[in-house]
């Protein structure tokens, strides 16, 4: 019990030292990662065009920097994922989860395509959330 | 002396007096001239209706309030006691921030600091507009402001400059693998010699071609040479400072603005000798580090806001403003990147107890996104293709221009600035798009007697994000809540039938790539957009304490119709738009995928 208690007064002094540094303050601070990165909702079809779609996924916090990617690899087989798209987005450290949202353009009208999904860090470390193969189609 | 000597004597003697009658007459005349230039000479590639009708009277307006600005800013210098000098190093004691943020004060208020003697910094950064444009009409047709030569015009808003002496050094943070920092839009102010991203910030307008103009920096240390307040700039920087022999030919080409054919390109066409090009080119550095200093001083950037008065426990936000706060911080999830410093995010039914993360967040995190705003068809920039009297084109590339931002900065590219670290420049296609995050400080800030930015007011019209394509603080937030929601494969002025822009129809972005998905789909509620548009307001400095000057508006305040559509009555159908050329998306590396 004593542990546990030091453990969470030690976590409260770091989180603190964290928050109340201006330059951490101003400069995007990082977030924390989650013991283990998955996937809490989603993927999903948030929009979806004759030529252009978006894909939605929620996940607890990836942590790292400040800017992430979300990154869809897709084509109209689903063993040849041979294309991709990503879109920035920003983690929000007061934030316990991350929604990640990336565009598609180009896509072809009437045409169902097979996607995976990940995220990575702003220099291209994964996030390792890597989802099942899931597909939509273009209207 | 004879009679003769006498009479020949008392005729020359008329002779000239006449002769310098006419001469004084002469130059009044020509004085006149140049004020009257706008109409007279003015260059005009416009079509009709970009221009506002009321451009000149509204010109005039603003330098008049120029006028009374520099007049209070020569008060304060003249009541200003004299410094010590003393101590080692040597420290201006007492009064010495004083002495150098009133410096910076006077350079930022002085029209002379321009080929035609008729625009000051401030003339596109006033202090009644949070330092950023102070025409209404221009903030809704043309977009960017006037320059010396009219009407020659730039390619973004002008930018608050409130609390931009905070941002760093631009700097490529290898880690995180992002830029933080610099000044201006494209981040092109880097502060790589100053280190100083804002003193130098200061120093791109007098020799920018579409603003104040100097065809040569070495102009800003003449005229400053001839101000008034001279001894104020030696008792601060030195009594040497001035010690230039310029060429006789100087005035000459400081009056004559930059890009004219006459000069063929150069960027130094006053002979100057090493040495003196040197001392000119300290004037020119003194002079970015005076405007940073008055800039970062309490008469431009105080913390004075009611959200400051918060931070302190000396106010409770209203309802509405806390709502705001919350989204701000949760559901909105502005703050992500526009940092208030805040600790926590709030569940429904949950208070704010949370001790404040610092006292003067500055609600950026100094970085860049693209938010996919759309192509401005209003903007200047796209017509000025055609040589003005002195054989100067702002934009040959017309319409097949794109604002690529920090992209087209990394590449050294057309209208932006040559970048000083080529390490970077492979970074350009992940940047492509991306402007730097403002501050959200002071967006709000108005005249006193137009209290708000929103219809039906009586408001003040102010245009926001780079291009100005958004009029109100409501469609700012409307904008981010439903940019992907009601996405249109069309460019400004074609929305469909049955839909209204900015309502329920945003245009295609300028720049497709790099597009900040961090909004765009928030699924607020109007009066939850409303609440966050209070917060916004909040953040308006001059709440604990009068803002300094923000009384000097002169013009019209704007009333009726509504925040939504603000502005609307102002859209024209974007032409028919030719690929982006490749003086901008073809140089390495080019932009990926590539830029239609």
């Amino acid at each position: 019990m004593n542990k546990l208690l030091l453990k969470l007064n030690l976590t409260a002094i770091a989180v603190s030292l964290v928050y109340s540094s201006p330059a951490c303050t101003q400069e995007s601070p990082s977030t924390n990662k989650a013991a283990r990165v998955r996937i809490t909702q989603g993927p999903e079809i948030e929009r979806a065009d004759p030529d252009f779609a978006i894909i939605r996924w929620t996940s607890n916090n990836p942590g790292g920097s400040p800017e992430h990617y979300g990154v869809v690899r897709y084509g109209t087989d689903p063993t040849k994922l041979n294309q991709t798209a990503k879109s920035p987005i920003r983690l929000n450290p007061g934030h316990s989860y991350t929604i990640f949202r990336v565009r598609m353009d180009g896509l072809k009208p009437r045409t169902t395509y097979y996607y995976t999904v990940d995220s990575t860090e702003a220099d291209g470390k994964g996030d390792r959330v890597k989802s099942s193969v899931k597909h939509f189609s273009t209207p | 002396m004879n009679r003769g000597t006498l009479t020949i004597t008392i005729s020359l003697l008329v002779l000239c007096t006449i002769a310098l009658c006419i001469t004084l007459a002469a130059r009044k005349v020509s004085g006149r001239n140049s004020e009257a230039q706008t109409s007279a000479q003015a260059y005009n590639p416009y079509p009709a209706g970009i221009l506002p009708s009321d451009l000149n009277p509204e010109i005039e307006r603003v330098r008049r309030e120029l006028r009374v600005l520099e007049g209070r800013a020569l008060a304060r210098w003249r009541a200003l006691k004299p410094p010590i000098l003393t101590g080692q190093p040597p420290t201006l004691q007492n009064t010495g921030t004083e002495a150098v943020e009133t410096l910076g004060e006077l350079m930022n208020y002085d029209q002379n600091i321009s080929p035609n003697r008729n625009q000051a910094c401030s003339f596109c950064h006033m202090p009644y507009a949070g330092f950023s444009g102070p025409i209404p009409s221009v903030n809704l047709t043309m977009i960017a402001y006037p320059g010396t030569v009219h009407f020659r015009a730039g390619k973004r808003t002008a930018q608050r400059y409130t609390y931009s002496p905070f941002f760093p050094v631009l700097q490529y943070n290898q880690v995180q693998g992002l830029f933080f920092g610099g000044n201006f839009f494209d981040s092109r102010s880097t502060g790589y010699l100053l280190r100083n991203a804002d003193a130098e910030q200061a120093q791109h307008p007098p020799v920018d071609t579409q603003e104040m103009g100097f065809p040569d920096t070495a102009c800003v240390a003449l005229r400053l040479s001839q101000a008034e307040y001279r001894p104020l700039f030696e008792q601060v920087w030195g009594k040497g400072s001035f010690d230039i022999k310029f060429p006789p030919e100087t005035e000459r080409i400081c009056d004559t603005p930059g890009g004219a054919a006459v000069f063929g390109g150069s960027a130094t066409p006053i002979p100057l000798t090493p040495e003196d090009g040197t001392r000119a080119n300290t004037v020119y550095n003194h002079w970015g580090q005076s405007i940073d200093a008055y800039e970062q001083s309490v008469q431009v950037s105080p913390f004075t806001s009611k959200f400051d008065a918060f931070l302190k426990g000396n106010y409770k936000l209203t309802a509405d403003e806390m709502a705001g706060l919350k989204l701000f911080d949760g559901k909105g999830n502005c703050n992500s990147c526009h940092l208030d410093g805040r600790g926590t995010t709030l569940k429904s039914g949950q208070t704010d107890t949370s001790a404040a993360a610092a006292v003067n967040p500055l609600l950026t995190c100094f970085g860049s996104a693209n938010e996919g705003l759309p192509l401005n068809p209003r903007n200047a920039i796209y017509y000025q293709t055609t040589p003005d009297s002195f054989g100067f084109t702002a934009n040959p590339l017309g319409f097949g221009y794109r604002d690529l931002g920090l992209g087209t900065f990394l590449r050294s590219g057309p209208g932006s600035a040559p970048n000083p670290n080529s390490t970077w420049t492979q970074f350009a296609p992940s940047t492509d798009g991306q402007m730097q995050v403002s501050t959200a400080r002071n967006a709000a800030m108005t005249p006193p007697q137009c209290p708000t930015t929103e219809a039906p007011g009586p408001y003040f019209q102010k245009e926001f994000f780079h291009n100005g394509y958004i009029k109100s603080l409501k469609q700012l937030v409307h904008f981010y809540n439903t940019r992907d929601k009601y996405k249109y494969n069309v460019t400004s002025g074609h929305c469909p039938a049955g839909t209204t822009e900015k309502v329920d129809c945003w245009p295609m972005p300028e720049v497709p790539n790099n597009i900040d998905m961090t909004s765009g789909n928030l699924g607020m509620t109007d009066k939850e957009e409303d609440q966050i548009v209070a917060f916004l307001q909040t953040l308006t400095d001059g709440y604990t304490t009068p803002y300094p000057n923000r009384d000097t508006f002169t013009g019209t305040c704007m009333t009726g119709g509504s925040a939504k559509t603000q502005g609307n009555d102002f859209l024209i159908p974007t032409p028919q738009l030719p690929p982006c050329a490749s003086a901008i998306c073809g140089v390495q590396p080019v932009p990926k995928p590539a830029i239609p």
